[in-house]
């Protein structure tokens, strides 16, 4: 089929060597500790990854814009089933001790049968 | 291939044998193809969310828990597997460009080594999990490691093995498409005219690689 990209070999061995500098790089800085900025690097050199072998060995850069539209529609979905469970589950506070009793000695809520 | 004139009809002949007769061109078919792949990722991306979404939720609620225990995998043979699949992805794409440039020799080679790559990968995780089935490390209520007796530490590894599980055996998956398209490269079945399968198992192993991409980190080097 002539109208299709071909990825030159050069591209992908360029590709390549990146993803496996930023493998290097991560386990790296997974040894430093940066508090609370450890994780967002880690998901953030990834993602960079991940892009990176979507836009060349997947051949996203180059193909028809309606699969890069799908994958991101598909990507967008995973995003807000992450946050929304979050918004829920990270914001619960600590209800570890909370036992039987002090749920139904509460007033208000669960009393109006 | 020789460039006479019957081998060249043949090849005609031959190159228009795989279009459907309700695609009105080769491209058409293809990109139908292409597409629907993508839909199956889609699929797949939202499968594997799932376990990402209860591994972020267990990661707030007990962030210590997971420090704790993620010390027991080795960041070594991860980072090796690491390597390996993004290695493997290389020759898959290696392999898409030889069957482009009707090159079947090539096209073979890439793709044997990347059934190669993914046995390592394999063999690699086969030596993690019995380690840890040998310290007792067994997912959910079996979990019988007296050193890590912290509450949540099993959901730590029960979170883990059900990750790498269902990736492991979406490379089993692989090996086996990988190793049919090997076979069926070697009888001569795709060139520059045709290798769509080559195109989506490739796109296919791309994927499991990118889920990889995102375990090592989350799993190994907390």
């Amino acid at each position: 089929m002539k109208g299709h990209h071909i990825t030159p070999r050069k591209t992908l061995l360029k590709v390549f060597a990146v993803l496996v500098a930023l493998t290097a790089l991560t386990a790296l800085t997974a040894q430093i500790d940066i508090g609370a900025l450890n994780i967002p690097l880690a998901l953030a050199i990834a993602g960079t990854k991940a892009l990176l072998v979507v836009l060349f060995f997947m051949a996203l850069k180059y193909d028809k814009p309606v699969n890069a539209l799908f994958f991101a529609l598909g990507i967008l979905f995973v995003v807000v089933f992450l946050t929304f469970t979050l918004f829920d589950t990270a914001f619960r506070g600590d209800l570890g001790n909370v036992g039987k009793e002090a749920i139904l000695n509460t007033e208000g809520t669960g009393q109006d049968e | 291939m020789a460039n006479t004139g019957t081998a060249e009809h043949t090849a005609q002949e031959r190159s228009m044998a795989h279009l459907k007769h309700y695609f009105v061109s080769s491209d058409q078919q293809f990109d139908a193809a292409k597409l629907g792949m993508w839909l199956f990722l889609i699929t797949e991306i939202l499968l594997f969310s799932g376990m990402f979404v209860a591994y972020a939720v267990y990661r707030v609620w007990y962030p210590e828990v997971f420090a704790i225990a993620s010390t027991e995998l080795n960041p070594w043979l991860g980072g090796l597997n690491t390597v390996v699949l993004l290695a493997s992805s290389l020759t898959v794409a290696l392999a898409i460009h030889a069957a482009q440039t009707d090159k079947r020799r090539a096209l073979v080679i890439n793709l044997f080594i990347t059934v190669l790559l993914a046995g390592v990968f394999m063999v690699v995780k086969y030596f993690e999990y019995t380690h840890k089935f040998h310290l007792g490390i067994f997912p959910g209520g079996n979990f019988a490691y007296a050193e890590m007796n912290q509450p949540i530490v099993p959901i730590f590894f029960s979170i883990y093995y059900v990750m790498t599980g269902i990736h492991g055996v979406h490379v089993l998956v692989g090996m086996g498409v990988l190793s049919w398209l090997g076979v069926r490269a070697i009888r001569g079945d795709f060139h520059s005219g045709y290798y769509t399968p080559v195109e989506l198992s490739g796109l296919y192993w791309h994927l499991v690689d990118i889920i990889w991409i995102f375990l090592f980190p989350l799993l190994y080097l907390i």
